[in-house]
């Protein structure tokens, strides 16, 4: 470098104000943290995971015209009863119907679907009669009788109310408009639960398990990150064995969290946007800012202690490596920054949040690793001969020796990486995208195991909607729509599939002396509207609400099906929008398919997209600051190998493992870019620092000794939070699993890649000033 | 004994009548025997779509017995529908289904479902029995600068109704009802009506009625014209082979 900022007037100026004026610095950092800190009060957690849906994504459009018309199409599903005993009994459809009329009265409820609330069309003695399926709430024997027999002969109605060994009843509970689906969640769950005490209850639905999951992982998580914290403390004290350099890491991680989180809250409070609000998406920011801080830390601290070691003064040991790490910390925080303001761009909304949010926390982590730690660690008294200043720790022993592997054998060292690079090149092609957010859950965990129970026992709890826009009085396209439910119903997963279609072909049926052969739609369109108009002089017209609008110009057809994968979920999407390509290819009638599922598949391509176009943009800027702080181009190609090894090997790993990718899984590229560029930074301006004072044969193990041990330090503590394995949730335990191999991949693309290439190619790269 | 009579009849005139003797006013009001009428009904959804119909109607019995036939939409011309109310019994009704060249006898078990789509249940059709019900005077209100009579009225625990009770403002003079609030079984405020009426001979004839569903934000308005009352209809008019051809007024 040519003149070494580190040596300019603003280094020397900073470094003097956080040694000479320590207690004004960490007046300041304190009263900072305070203020920002009283922002926590605003922040405000989203659990309703359709708020981050963007707006302009076509499906999310055909959706909410869905929703618009006949309310939410994402339900909830509950089952009850008693394994192996007949749920056609009088105590359990008088609780149904308890059940029925308390869950009407909840105010989050917009229809209700189970046996007490289904009508029946009958011919008795001469009269059409659209009756309730449950006349009363207390039923007689032959009231019971009468009812089982109706949905013998209507087995597709059956299918929707009882399962299929008739020992559990299924009521299907649809959310009022402007519900979140948490809040839904919560109510049916409080309600039901005393109503249903003395039965076996299975949930199931979208909308439960959407509504389940955001507080149950920051749960989990929460937990979990605890327990990360206890371990990334353990091995920091195992390694530095000293109580007061911990702590005051632990100081800069907290201080620089509670100042992002607090920034949040403000940001909310004082913009009103929704970008602020704390989503799920949120719930890895913690995690990410905790290392990056960190590892900020760690570099001080074990700066700090090596030269302690070597000077025996605490205050020339603090400006020695300050001298040392300003420049670098000051370059791995603006590089992670402009790598976080890239999600800016995200159509995403929370993204952007994320994005501004992780930035200012990085900020403050920088302010508090660059200017409050060294303040804190003049003002402490440090023991010159304590242990942990004397003598070596566990990594610094290994970091030895590595060093010298990578000296003495830098080709083989090389090829090693490049061999695991392709490795994870292989694997990239075999990522996979499973959206399906009842995939989170392990089989053994109760949601788990009560959808699967759905999909065995009853009609499955995964619902698909086609959306249909013609002239639903027509004859034509209604055979059409009973042709492409038949169609529905062959795919193998679908159990039942329902429309407006049923009711007109019953109808029918029963309009003509009740004979089977009538069970179709009839050919005149004056016959079909007669029928319409019987339904509404003999039914109540908004039991059809749910499957076809006012002006019968939109109908909603659904599907039940057991579980899918977001893989199958594309190829049924994809195979009826054929099948609707061909049928209905001169028609003017417009048919599309939608439901959450579809909807969130749409999302997490656009998060893939903006995550793809975000590394992509972020491994540019980092290249382009680093180049113009080290003032080589080369130096900018170099800083970003081990974060490209690290990218291209986590993913391909996924893809190796067949880990899924989804919205929790996709912002690992995050903390990869966020910790690997640290790494490679401190690698490059250790290197150039060396080459300045070493010889040329010894320059690599040099580096890699000195700043090889803070990377080691710090990519191990931060494994600790490899403790999300634990988790309940699958994406999370792929988070926790990911994260150690992250730390390892650009630990080792830093120590294995990043050194053997510069070793090799030290000859040719520009001469050092 | 005579003092006793005198009491009360004093006691009645310082206090006004109870709310069944005003209940009893409203009932035994004097009606036309028979009555002829066009009806436009316009229902509004609560996205503010709207859907008319026109019918012609015939009934008789202070609309025990009667006979509609759809005029429009086109969709429903010739669909046609017969009510007679049986004390005591379920009401006969039956429809005429053109296309089908059948006429179907409908149920009315479900007295809370709505009559063609309408906020009009059954119920609300149907005339109520006077001893069906419990009456409660609450204090005089004045509604549209008229003097009415504010009645809660609840069904008896036997009476087969959707709803926990009504307020009706009955006008003092008339003893026709103008307002009217309906509860839900809930206890929710589930509709409320108002009723617009024209005099014809020494008849108060109603001339419109609209009510808004406060539930689904649904609304109707009913309006009664080329009424013709007292027209002499024969009681043989009141027969499903009468449905299916539509009279010429």
């Amino acid at each position: 470098m040519s003149s070494s900022p580190n040596d300019s007037k603003m280094t020397k100026w900073l470094i003097n104000q956080s040694i000479n004026h320590p207690k004004k610095i960490i007046t300041i950092s304190i009263v900072f943290t305070i203020l920002m800190g009283f922002g926590i009060q605003f922040l405000i957690v989203e659990d309703d995971m359709t708020k981050m849906l963007p707006s302009e994504m076509d499906s999310k459009k055909t959706w909410e015209a869905v929703q618009n018309e006949f309310g939410s199409t994402e339900v909830i599903f509950i089952a009850f009863g008693n394994a192996g005993e007949s749920s056609f009994n009088t105590k359990n459809l008088h609780d149904l119907s308890i059940l029925t009329d308390t869950l009407k009265t909840s105010g989050v409820v917009h229809n209700i679907t189970n046996i007490s609330t289904a009508t029946r069309i009958d011919q008795v003695d001469g009269f059409l009669e659209i009756s309730d399926l449950q006349p009363h709430r207390i039923l007689e024997d032959h009231d019971i009788i009468n009812m089982k027999s109706y949905l013998d002969e209507n087995i597709d109605l059956k299918k929707q109310l009882i399962s299929k060994k008739e020992d559990y009843l299924v009521t299907v509970i649809q959310p009022r408009k402007n519900v979140s689906l948490d809040v839904f969640r919560n109510v049916i769950v409080d309600l039901t639960r005393p109503i249903l005490n003395d039965y076996d209850v299975h949930y199931g639905g979208t909308a439960f398990v959407t509504g389940s999951i955001p507080k149950l992982i920051r749960y989990d998580v929460k937990f979990l990150i605890m327990i990360g914290l206890v371990i990334m403390v353990g091995i920091l004290f195992i390694n530095l064995r000293n109580l007061k350099a911990v702590s005051m890491i632990l100081l800069v991680i907290a201080f620089s969290l509670i100042s992002m989180m607090g920034f949040m809250g403000w940001a909310y409070y004082l913009t009103g946007f929704d970008c602020f609000l704390f989503a799920l998406l949120n719930t890895s920011m913690p995690i990410i800012l905790l290392t990056i801080a960190n590892s900020d830390g760690v570099h001080v601290i074990s700066k700090f202690i090596r030269e302690m070691r070597k000077i025996q003064n605490v205050k020339d040991s603090i400006r020695s490596s300050m001298d040392v790490l300003l420049l670098p910390i000051f370059l791995t925080s603006i590089t992670t920054i402009a790598a976080f303001l890239t999600l800016l761009s995200s159509p995403l909304e929370p993204l952007v949040g994320y994005g501004l949010c992780m930035s200012f926390g990085i900020g403050c982590a920088w302010f508090f690793s660059s200017l409050m730690l060294p303040s804190l660690i003049s003002i402490v008294h440090w023991d010159i001969n304590d242990k942990s200043i004397n003598m070596e720790g566990p990594f610094e022993k290994i970091l030895k020796h590595m060093s010298k592997l990578v000296t003495n054998y830098p080709r083989h060292i090389f090829i090693s990486g490049i061999f695991l690079l392709s490795l994870g090149v292989s694997g990239i092609l075999n990522v996979n995208v499973d959206v399906n957010v009842a995939s989170f859950f392990k089989r053994g965990t109760e949601i788990r195991d009560s959808m699967d129970f759905m999909d065995e026992q009853m009609s499955g709890t995964m619902d698909l909607r086609l959306r249909v826009m013609g002239d639903l009085k027509d004859p034509i396209l209604l055979k059409k729509i009973d042709s492409l439910q038949t169609y529905l119903n062959e795919n193998k997963k679908v159990n039942v599939s329902y429309s407006i279609i049923n009711v007109i072909k019953q109808m029918h049926k029963t309009v003509m002396d009740n004979s089977s052969k009538y069970k179709i739609i009839p050919n005149e369109r004056e016959k079909i509207n007669n029928l319409f108009t019987m339904y509404s002089m003999s039914g109540n017209p908004e039991d059809l609400s749910s499957m076809i609008d006012y002006d019968f110009n939109t109908g909603l057809i659904t599907s039940i099906s057991s579980l899918m994968s977001t893989e199958e979920v594309y190829l049924f999407v994809e195979a009826v929008n054929k099948y609707i390509d061909f049928n209905f290819k001169n028609s003017a009638d417009k048919l599309s398919v939608t439901g959450m599922i579809v909807v969130i598949r749409d999302m997490v391509e656009l998060l893939l997209k903006s995550s793809l176009f975000s590394i992509f943009i972020s491994v540019i800027i980092i290249g382009l600051i680093t180049a113009l702080f080290f003032k080589r181009f080369i130096w900018g190609v170099f800083s970003i190998v081990p974060l490209l090894f690290a990218i291209i090997l986590n993913f391909g790993l996924m893809g190796h493992f067949n880990i899924t990718l989804n919205h929790v899984t996709a912002i690992l590229s995050s903390i990869i870019i966020g910790v690997g560029v640290d790494f490679a930074i401190h690698y490059i301006s250790q290197f150039q620092r060396c080459s300045n004072i070493t010889k040329n044969n010894h320059l690599s193990s040099e580096v890699i000794k000195d700043v090889g041990y803070p990377i080691i330090l710090d990519a191990s503590s931060n494994m600790g939070f490899g403790a999300l394995v634990f988790s309940a949730f699958i994406p999370v335990q792929y988070i926790g699993g990911l994260m150690i191999f992250a730390m390892l991949s650009t630990s080792l693309g830093t120590l294995i890649l990043l050194s053997s290439s510069l070793e090799l190619f030290r000859k040719h790269l520009p001469a050092q000033e | 004994m005579k003092y006793i009579i005198k009491i009360i009849l004093l006691t009645s005139v310082l206090f006004g009548q109870s709310g069944y003797e005003i209940a009893e006013m409203v009932f035994n009001r004097p009606a036309p025997s028979d009555m002829i009428n066009k009806i436009k009904m316009t229902l509004t959804n609560s996205k503010g779509k709207t859907r008319e119909s026109i019918m012609q109607s015939k009934s008789m019995d202070n609309n025990k017995k009667q006979i509609i036939w759809f005029l429009e939409p086109k969709d429903d011309r010739g669909v046609s529908f017969l009510k007679i109310e049986r004390d005591g019994l379920n009401d006969d009704m039956r429809m005429w289904l053109p296309a089908f060249k059948r006429t179907r006898r409908i149920s009315a078990k479900r007295k809370g479902d709505a009559f063609m789509g309408s906020d009009l249940s059954f119920e609300d059709l149907s005339n109520r029995e006077l001893s069906d019900y419990q009456y409660r005077r609450l204090d005089d209100e004045e509604w549209k600068n008229i003097d009415c009579y504010v009645l809660e009225i609840f069904p008896k625990k036997e009476t087969r109704s959707n709803y926990e009770k009504h307020f009706s403002w009955i006008s003092k003079s008339d003893f026709i009802i103008l307002k009217e609030h309906s509860f839900n079984k809930k206890g929710e405020l589930a509709k409320q009506k108002e009723f617009f009426y024209h005099r014809i001979g020494t008849f108060n004839i109603l001339n419109q009625v609209n009510i808004k569903n406060l539930i689904n934000k649904h609304g109707t308005k009913v309006v009664f014209s080329d009424i013709e009352i007292n027209s002499g209809l024969d009681k043989n008019l009141f027969h499903e082979r009468n449905l299916k051809r539509i009279p010429n007024h």
